[in-house]
């Protein structure tokens, strides 16, 4: 069967209406959690986890897995589009990959042009949707069949890569992002190894035989750990929020971001394929080469439609280019992703290159579903821009400990047990102190969930060697990973040492 | 902002946690049937690089220069304590006084935290909200949570 085929099977999968409405739901709790200042797609992404669980509790498990990727998918990418909301109306972006929107939307706002910064903003990403999902389709089966050669050894290195990628763009200083991925990947080691059947570190205690659930740790870390910088930080007063004013955009509009919108895209879809860098380079990347290519580079910055189009599809085009590793090598290239493999992987499925021939359904499903995803966030946003903007005036008071308590809920439905609450509000708190500091987190639920595969597949490649670790340098693709991940320490690092300052990712 | 003495602090403190399982990866089996490689390999050292990692931490936390512009904001310590004690009490008696009571009084006690006042609404939304949450999830999911107090039922 060719590409074609996969993709109508996908969208007999997608338009099933269970399916549609958990599309529809995850679009619009995504879109709502975007706008909500304090949680982000990341966190929104793993409070949802459990919802999911109950929700698609009655279904046969591939079905379910089905049902649910495509509800979290729809999350993350509508939390993507929300964002943008808060950085036009509020200049305080939702989140990371939208800080740049805010330097042209907020100006387009002032100037009350909110009304068609929204929605321009609603086409890019929907635009920029579209490019990702004809790339995801292109490439997902040449990637896999490619993938599907690899061996332990170049598994172990193309995921010492994708740790190699994310922890040298994941912030300020790489030392901690390294400290954070090897903590996550020594968390991961906890409970009862899957090939030996040893029980390590778990001291005889039952309920960490096993393991730390990922769950548990993600929303700690993310949901909590924000929740309590909020609450200790007073939060400034209530910005007033701007006027959304006329929704639909004006032509001349239309024609000035119908360019950015198309580069935008592709740039943002080939930034996100590559593992580490995501959306927030993506789109500061696009706005960067948008003000090189404009005729009137003064513009920007004081409220130019293309300062807004361009980002806006980038950081989308990114989202969905991020699935590509995702789903065809089962590495995750960023926090958000790392949680959809987690939720995967707690419905047993593998992303990774069998995911095409296991449960294409699950693949071409999810694809053909963040069409009919996108398609419903731009009906969605244009009627329901306002809508959204008064969400933005929910009143923190309320709003902090309600998200408490949907953790506390979230994890408790899953886990059933007070020992995961403890666990939760633990890293609650090790999540403020860690990203107050300066720690990026991202890297450390990215080693959790991948420790146990690297470790396996170290171990295989180790056995068939014999115990010789020249095994990994031997094999050329390997070698060739291993020599990407060491530039893609280095790098960095020499371009520091020359002053040069280093774009970083802040948040997946 | 300059984070000089919490990476020393939080150096050591990882470079533990890194001997920790160092340590203690030598009590696992050292080798699982079949394989020259058992289960302790891999702890051991990630353990090891930790610790390195940790050093190379520490040495960079006295190089970053401390600026002592104390515009230091203030923190809400005394609401951020009473709402992470009342997170702790939730999680601790939420098996045994059941959802709906534990979840009612932490948001009610939180609210008020946050914001003296208006109790009427507080409680009121507090209630909506578990009881919301304990009947689609219990009644219209399925799904299973302790309802009421034990000695209740």
């Amino acid at each position: 069967m060719g590409v074609m085929d996969f993709l109508m099977q996908g969208f007999q999968t997608a338009i099933q209406p269970e399916n549609l409405f958990f599309a529809f739901i995850g679009v619009l709790i995504g879109t709502a959690v975007g706008v909500l200042p304090g949680i982000g797609p990341m966190s929104g992404v793993a409070l949802l986890i459990p919802v999911t669980a109950t929700l698609t509790g009655g279904m046969e498990p591939s079905a379910a897995a089905t049902s649910s990727i495509i509800l979290l998918a729809g999350v993350y990418y509508g939390a993507m589009y929300g964002g943008s909301t808060t950085s036009i109306l509020l200049n305080t972006p939702g989140e990371s990959s939208s800080v740049v929107t805010t330097l042209d939307g907020y100006q387009m706002a002032k100037q009350g042009r909110a009304g068609s910064a929204l929605s321009i903003a609603a086409i890019g990403s929907f635009a920029a949707g579209i490019v990702s999902i004809i790339g995801l389709a292109l490439l997902a089966n040449p990637l896999s069949e490619m993938a599907l050669k690899f061996g332990p050894a170049e598994y172990f290195s193309l995921m010492l890569l994708g740790l190699a990628a994310v922890s040298g763009l994941a912030g300020g200083s790489i030392t901690k992002a390294w400290m954070m991925t090897v903590t996550g990947l020594l968390l991961a080691t906890i409970g009862i190894d899957a090939v030996s059947g040893v029980a390590r570190f778990t001291y005889e205690i039952p309920v960490l035989f096993g393991g730390l659930e990922f769950l548990t740790v993600a929303v700690g870390l993310f949901a909590l750990g924000e929740v309590f910088k909020t609450i200790l930080h007073k939060e400034d007063d209530q910005e007033r929020v701007a006027k959304v004013g006329r929704v639909i955009p004006s032509r001349t509009d239309l024609k000035e971001s119908a360019g950015p919108i198309a580069r935008g895209s592709i740039l943002g879809f080939f930034i996100g394929v590559l593992p580490g860098a995501g959306a927030t380079l993506a789109s500061f990347f696009s706005y960067i080469a948008e003000k090189k290519l404009s005729k009137t580079p003064e513009k920007f910055g004081k409220g130019a439609i293309a300062g807004v189009a361009a980002p806006e599809s980038a950081n989308n085009a990114a989202s969905g280019g991020a699935m590509i590793p995702l789903l065809t090598l089962g590495i995750p290239g960023s926090g958000t992703t790392a949680i959809l493999m987690g939720a995967l992987i707690m419905y047993n499925v593998q992303p990774g290159p069998l995911l095409f021939s296991d449960h294409p359904d699950v693949a071409w499903g999810l694809i053909a579903s963040m069409f009919i995803g996108n398609l419903m966030l731009l009906i969605l946003n244009m009627p329901l821009v306002k809508v959204f903007a008064k969400i933005i005036e929910t009143p923190p008071k309320y709003l902090l400990p309600i998200i408490i308590a949907i953790s506390v809920f979230g994890v408790y439905a899953v886990q059933v047990t007070t020992f995961d609450l403890y666990l939760l509000i633990g890293f609650g708190l090790a999540g403020y102190l860690l990203a107050k500091n300066d720690y990026p987190l991202a890297p450390l639920v990215l080693g959790l969930v991948l420790g146990p595969m690297i470790e396996n597949n170290m171990r295989r490649a180790l056995t068939t060697s014999n115990g010789d670790f020249m095994v990994f340098i031997e094999n050329p693709i390997s070698a060739i990973f291993l020599v990407c991940s060491v530039l893609w320490i280095l790098i960095p690092f020499l371009l520091k040492l020359k002053g040069k300052n280093v774009v970083v990712n802040v948040e997946g | 902002m300059r984070t000089g003495s919490f990476d020393r602090y939080a150096s050591v403190l990882f470079a533990l946690i890194g001997a920790a399982f160092l340590f203690e990866s030598r009590n696992i089996a050292k080798s699982a049937y079949g394989s020259e490689v058992g289960p302790n390999v891999f702890p051991f050292l990630l353990g090891l690089i930790l610790i390195l990692l940790s050093v190379k931490l520490f040495l960079e936390s006295f190089k970053s220069v401390q600026n002592n512009n104390n515009d230091r904001e203030k923190l809400m310590v005394k609401r951020f304590l009473i709402i992470l004690i009342a997170s702790i009490l939730y999680a601790a008696f939420l098996e045994t006084i059941g959802y709906l009571i534990s979840t009612f009084v932490f948001l009610f006690v939180s609210f008020q935290t946050m914001e003296k006042g208006g109790w009427v609404k507080n409680a009121l939304i507090a209630g909506v909200f578990s009881f919301c949450v304990y009947y689609l999830f219990v009644v219209v999911l399925k799904g299973s949570l302790p309802g009421l107090p034990i000695w209740f039922s």
